[in-house]
């Protein structure tokens, strides 16, 4: 079985370790016996590209560099983008590239730059007068069957979600979406965006596996299992991002 | 007279600080003093209008180039001062300026060489008149406490807009936004960076901050890489490129100095004291021969019987760097290493950078890797992704001490142990393998 993992703008869209996802999607895909191939789709690449990948990963990025993606993705290349979400191609956008999807992004100073609108939710900066939404995360996912999925946020940007039922997850601990709702993030038809980066694969495998599971579903009509793996230090490292943030918060008796 | 007494009570408290042996006396004596008059270092300044001040700032290279500048001015015999590794905040930098003065408030020493952090930078340009400024490098670094590096960026030009034009500033010039931030600025701008040939890379790495033009947007192309984003870069579209750079024709090697990093920082170092004292490259050249490292840069400590190799690894251009410099002079085929990863304040909290460093060249030249720190199954976990079959070859425990005792188990006598810690593993390792606590 060959997959095409399509990275979005490698090269601009990288701030926060946004390699190990692709990283781990890598050593997954090798375990289960899946031959998977990296392609960067960037700057002046055409938009027939996106159309060839059976999974889409984009990452992070500072305010400049995603003026320079925002030149180059639009017109065809969007609709491309927005046609492979449509259709259920699995993907990963995680900060800045979610915003990306939004309506609109309004940045500190009050401009607003208008989104892919692949779906319905904005961002908005407060302003400089407001504090960065910074710090670890933990949230249940339906994918991770409610088991804590843990991150790290690091985001000016408050989102809002038109319909709450769909966020990627609820906040335990963190600030999320908002810091208000908590809601973190968006899930809808095969595409996870969030602001958990650390980056987000490494630690929790199970939102990896989805990830191939559902591209190997949609390319091969067949199901994957996943019967015996070694996920000790996957869970070490998230049970001591957890410990830390629910015995400051004294929450580890309730949960 | 509020001058005078600051001085005396600042002097008093680094006293108390000594003979209670509370501390190194290189941060709180500023501190107090600042509090009583915020003034206090523009006005000690001023006195001392004879004493040149060398501020030092960038992401890698700080500490170990305030070392390298001391060590040429001394052997030259021009007397100098600096503040402590660490205390580079203001209130280190006002510490440093009353140890050094009399109770009159007069500096003799001639020079003040300043280490300042990327945040301070700003802050530390207003205070102290310098004559000269090295900035070395703008990498990505603890994103969680400073900030993205535009952001970092745009605040560094905004500060050096208005220095005096009696200020030189020394940019590097192979780093493609350090070249544009000198272009932009209007105080005497010269340019340092490395010989072409001397540049091993052809590909640009994945460790990049500032790989596009900063006029046009473009992608840069290179036409060799130093390291991250630092090259010979040219713009394809509105030909952005880098002239009139100042680089040293040989390769200077010091065995406490490996690593081409270090090239761009005895460059620095000695275009400065070319500049500002007329010293001939070839007069340096045989001073730098008995150069001491930094405490943990490239330091090597003997332990029972086994050499201890720390290299300060704490972002990813610099690990990237550490490896790249270790594997270039190791002698056996297969080693131990041991990383340490800690998340403590001055480390930033957020570990993600760690999937920005290329372990690969350490996992092939490697027989053991022990981890260990805070957030020890977060670096596991980096090195078990790089290899599927590699899981066995890891030894995962978070205790430094019996990491350490395991060390000693599974080695023998002579042996070496090559380690990364970032910041505060690396001190809190260093205190147990040296037995002092050093801040």
């Amino acid at each position: 079985m060959k997959l095409y993992l399509g990275w979005l703008y490698p090269e601009l869209m990288s701030t926060y370790g946004d390699r190990g996802n692709i990283i781990a999607l890598s050593y997954w895909a090798k375990i289960l016996g899946i031959d998977l191939l990296v392609y960067s789709i960037s700057l002046n690449d055409p938009p027939e590209k996106i159309l060839k990948m059976d999974i889409l990963f984009m990452g992070g990025a500072q305010d400049k560099q995603q003026e320079i993606v925002s030149r180059d993705l639009k017109n065809e290349k969007r609709e491309a983008l927005k046609k492979a979400v449509e259709e259920e191609v699995p993907g990963l956008f995680v900060c800045g590239a979610y915003q990306f999807l939004g309506r609109y992004y309004k940045k500190a100073d009050g401009t607003k730059i208008p989104g892919l609108s692949i779906f319905d939710f904005y961002t908005e900066n407060p302003g400089s007068n407001f504090p960065r939404l910074i710090g670890d995360i933990g949230i249940k996912t339906k994918i991770s069957n409610n088991e804590i999925v843990v991150g790290f946020e690091n985001h000016g940007g408050r989102t809002y979600l038109s319909n709450k039922s769909l966020a990627f997850g609820e906040v335990i601990f963190g600030f999320g979406n908002n810091g208000k709702d908590k809601t973190e993030g968006i899930f809808h038809k095969n595409t996870i965006a969030t602001y958990l980066h650390g980056p987000i694969l490494p630690k929790n495998p199970k939102i990896t596996f989805f990830l191939l599971k559902k591209a190997i579903e949609r390319k091969y009509k067949r199901k994957i299992f996943l019967k015996k793996f070694d996920e000790e230090w996957e869970k070490k490292a998230r049970e001591m991002v957890i410990r830390v943030n629910l015995d400051k918060a004294g929450k580890l008796a309730n949960l | 007279m509020v001058f005078y007494l600051s001085i005396v009570l600042g002097k008093l408290i680094a006293l108390i600080i000594r003979i209670f042996g509370i501390g190194a006396g290189s941060t709180w004596p500023g501190h107090l003093v600042l509090s009583l008059d915020s003034k206090f270092i523009k006005k000690i300044i001023k006195r001392n209008p004879s004493l040149k001040i060398f501020i030092i700032t960038g992401t890698n290279g700080k500490t170990t180039t305030v070392a390298l500048l001391k060590h040429l001015l001394e052997k030259n015999n021009i007397s100098c001062f600096s503040n402590q590794e660490g205390a580079n905040l203001l209130s280190g930098i006002a510490s440093a300026l009353i140890k050094n003065s009399s109770i009159g408030g007069k500096i003799i020493k001639e020079v003040g060489v300043f280490e300042v952090d990327e945040f301070n930078f700003p802050l530390a340009l207003k205070e102290l008149s310098p004559l000269a400024i090295i900035i070395l490098n703008l990498f990505r670094d603890q994103l969680d406490r400073y900030g993205e590096i535009n952001t970092v960026f745009s605040r560094w030009f905004e500060a050096l807009k208005s220095i005096s034009s009696s200020t030189t500033v020394f940019l590097n010039g192979d780093d493609p936004q350090l070249y544009y931030l000198g272009q932009k600025i209007s105080c005497r701008v010269l340019y340092f960076g490395l010989e072409q040939k001397k540049m091993p890379f052809k590909k640009i790495p994945h460790d990049v901050d500032f790989n596009y033009c900063p006029i046009c947007f473009k992608l840069l192309r290179y036409k060799r890489i130093a390291y991250s984003h630092l090259g010979k870069f040219f713009c394809q579209n509105c030909d952005f490129r880098q002239t009139n750079i100042f680089t040293l024709k040989e390769n200077l090697e010091n065995f406490s100095l490996r690593g081409i990093y270090n090239q761009y920082n005895i460059t620095a170092v000695f275009f400065l004291l070319e500049k500002v004292f007329n010293f001939s490259v070839n007069k340096l050249k045989l001073t730098l021969t008995d150069f001491l490292p930094a405490f943990g840069r490239q330091e090597r400590i003997n332990y029972k019987k086994r050499d201890f190799y720390l290299w300060l690894s704490k972002n990813p251009a610099g690990f990237n760097q550490s490896i790249e410099a270790v594997i270039s002079f190791v002698k056996s085929k297969k080693n131990v290493f041991w990383l340490i990863l800690n998340n403590r304040v001055p480390d930033g909290h957020d570990v993600s950078w760690i999937w920005d460093v290329d372990f690969k060249k350490i996992i092939s030249r490697a027989k053991k890797i022990f981890v260990s720190g805070d957030r020890v199954y977060d670096m596991a976990l980096r090195l078990k992704y790089e290899q599927v079959t590699l899981k066995k070859m890891i030894i995962v425990n978070q205790d430094l001490k019996k990491t350490l005792l395991k060390i000693i188990d599974e080695t023998k006598e002579g042996e070496e142990v090559f380690i990364f810690p970032n910041y505060s593993a690396m001190l809190e390792l260093r205190k147990i393998l040296v037995g002092k606590k050093f801040l």
